[in-house]
């Protein structure tokens, strides 16, 4: 087999090589530049990019001809309309980024590349928040869209204001959603199960938050009650500290313990 | 260079690998020989970083491996060829390795011809792939980064007969170039023909360790003679050990020298005398598969 000659350099002086300077850690935006990749090159993560795209024009469409052409048909209102569904579907992606290492076993070969597991993990969190931003990108090119749609052909007569508040506001609380599913998945590290304590927990704490005696909690806890006035630019008073313990509960605790999960626990093939 | 000192891991109670030590030097191939559940999986994980040592030390061309910076470019692993992402293609998933190791991406189809995956192969998804054609992706994953030292669990696993001769040149031209090899099996066959160091361990501790013509040596006698039953009596009584083997005729740690000379006292007629060689190896082995075996063979 003379193949291997061709291929393989001379490994008498590979010490020195390590010396040499090729030993220099994996650069950070690599890293992330490769999760970027890794949530696109597969049938799920495009099948769920595909969904939310499809979700976000759904719902702008039934904004387009429900209710009465005067009606909520501001630049705004498609804003908000379209950054429900990133809301509820991009998470999944920050979700799944983090659990394929185990359901899909490939933290094998990821965790021999880059042994420090921390830097992946802020890798796939900084790759979860670029792509939230996109969504949000998207979000704004098609509320433009359909704002003028309207008012080719339903004459709404929109206003096409948006405020730095209301931008600010849609671009971090989509940014803290995806945050909340990677760190969702670095702690539970299994697909369905991060998955749905993602969608279900929230949603279990808004029924709660509809009895009169939880109605107390649900106000500082249920992240989907403490983001709505950052999305509507609403913010003012104690909305800030509620804001910032339902994350304390959320976001800081299980990315907190996630990411010592991740850096602590064995990666084992089976 | 592999450098594994007092390696300990305890689940609970149990202990997967208890105070293991060796040493696998550039230019060698070193077997890495154990029964299933021996712990030579564990002891691989501890080596690269993914399972945290409870005590003991691994170094990797003398660093720990965590503190290799870009480790793909200096050590190939390949611990489970199946654990890749079913629905990604062979190229995708060396493509990942090479943007993560900083490669040209000419390296890819270098190493999908080396291992022979065609074009159309390369294509098609993971799970579309026999343990054969995963096996000789997990071999090209771990080239890719053109490393000094290779570390494989089981690469054996799954190959075609034609597949473990072409993987035993490659790798015995690697070590031929002063690369370094540590290759994990748990069949003695598989890799006898190329490795030149062998570490056996069993239940979690190392019950043999060194050349392999050192333990072939040591591996003891076989003979077989006329009267086995006399001839095991004068070898104990001698101070030697004598274990009669499947099909007739004894095991014994004598030297033959020793063993012709009592044979000749005893006026037994012997039929066979040798080294046990390869055999005692394999038959050291399968004492360790043995359920009840703990005691080790010392070489």
């Amino acid at each position: 087999m003379n193949a291997t000659s061709t291929v393989h350099s001379d490994r008498a002086h590979m010490s020195e090589r390590l010396e040499a300077g090729t030993a220099s850690a994996i650069p950070f935006g690599r890293l992330v530049a490769l999760e970027l990749r890794k949530l696109t090159d597969t049938r799920a993560g495009r099948v769920l990019i595909l969904v939310a795209i499809g979700l976000v024009v759904a719902v702008g469409l039934i904004g387009v001809f429900s209710g009465k052409p005067s009606q909520d048909k501001n630049l705004r209102d498609f804003l908000a309309l379209g950054s429900l569904p990133l809301q509820l579907m991009l998470p999944l992606l920050g979700v799944l980024a983090v659990t394929a290492e185990w359901s899909q076993r490939t933290g094998l070969v990821t965790f021999t590349l880059e042994p420090r597991r921390s830097r992946i993990a802020f890798a796939k969190w900084v790759a979860a928040l670029a792509l939230g931003a996109a969504g949000v990108v998207i979000a704004l090119v098609v509320a433009f869209g359909f704002t003028g749609l309207t008012d080719a052909l339903r004459s709404s007569n929109p206003s096409w204001h948006l405020s730095w508040q209301v931008v600010l506001g849609t671009v971090v609380g989509q940014l803290l959603y995806m945050s909340i599913g990677v760190a969702f998945g670095m702690l539970i590290q299994n697909t369905p199960g991060a998955i749905v304590a993602f969608l279900i927990l929230p949603t279990l704490w808004s029924i709660l938050g509809s009895f009169s005696w939880s109605e107390n909690i649900a106000q500082w806890a249920d992240t989907n009650r403490t983001l709505s006035p950052l999305y509507n630019a609403t913010m003012h008073g104690d909305d800030w500290a509620k804001l910032v313990v339902s994350l304390l509960i959320w976001l800081a605790l299980p990315m907190i313990a996630g990411i010592w999960r991740m850096t602590h626990s064995e990666v084992k093939s089976a | 260079m592999i450098e594994v000192a007092h390696l300990t891991r305890r689940y609970g109670r149990y202990v997967a690998v208890d105070d293991v030590s060796f040493r696998v030097e550039p230019g060698t191939v070193t077997g890495f020989l154990g029964p299933n559940g021996a712990g030579k999986s564990t002891c691989m994980r501890m080596i690269t970083g993914l399972t945290p040592p409870t005590s003991g030390t691994a170094t990797v061309l003398g660093r720990p491996y965590v503190a290799l910076g870009n480790p793909g470019r200096h050590v190939g692993v390949l611990l489970d060829a199946a654990a890749q992402h079913a629905g990604r293609t062979g190229r995708e998933i060396l493509t990942l390795g090479a943007i993560m190791m900083g490669l040209d991406r000419h390296r890819v189809d270098e190493m999908l011809e080396l291992v022979g995956l065609t074009g159309e192969e390369s294509r098609r998804r993971l799970r579309n792939y026999s343990l054969g054609m995963r096996q000789r992706l997990g071999i090209a994953h771990a080239l890719l980064g053109d490393p000094q030292v290779l570390i494989l669990d089981e690469p054996a696993n799954g190959l075609d007969p034609a597949g473990i001769r072409w993987m035993r040149s490659l790798l015995r031209g690697f070590a031929d170039e002063g690369g370094t090899v540590l290759l994990s099996s748990h069949l003695l066959h598989e890799i006898e023909v190329v490795a030149d160091d062998l570490v056996v361990i069993g239940r979690g501790r190392i019950v043999a360790n060194g050349s392999k013509a050192q333990l072939m040596s040591a591996a003891g006698t076989t003979v077989r003679s006329a009267d086995d039953a006399r001839l095991a009596t004068a070898l104990e009584v001698g101070g030697f050990q004598a274990a009669p083997m499947n099909g007739g005729g004894i095991h014994t740690d004598a030297e033959p020298c020793v063993v012709g000379q009592l044979a000749l006292q005893q006026q037994v007629a012997l039929l066979e005398l040798r080294e046990a060689g390869t055999s005692g190896l394999e038959e050291m082995f399968l004492q360790l598969t043995a359920a009840d075996a703990r005691e080790g063979v010392a070489a």
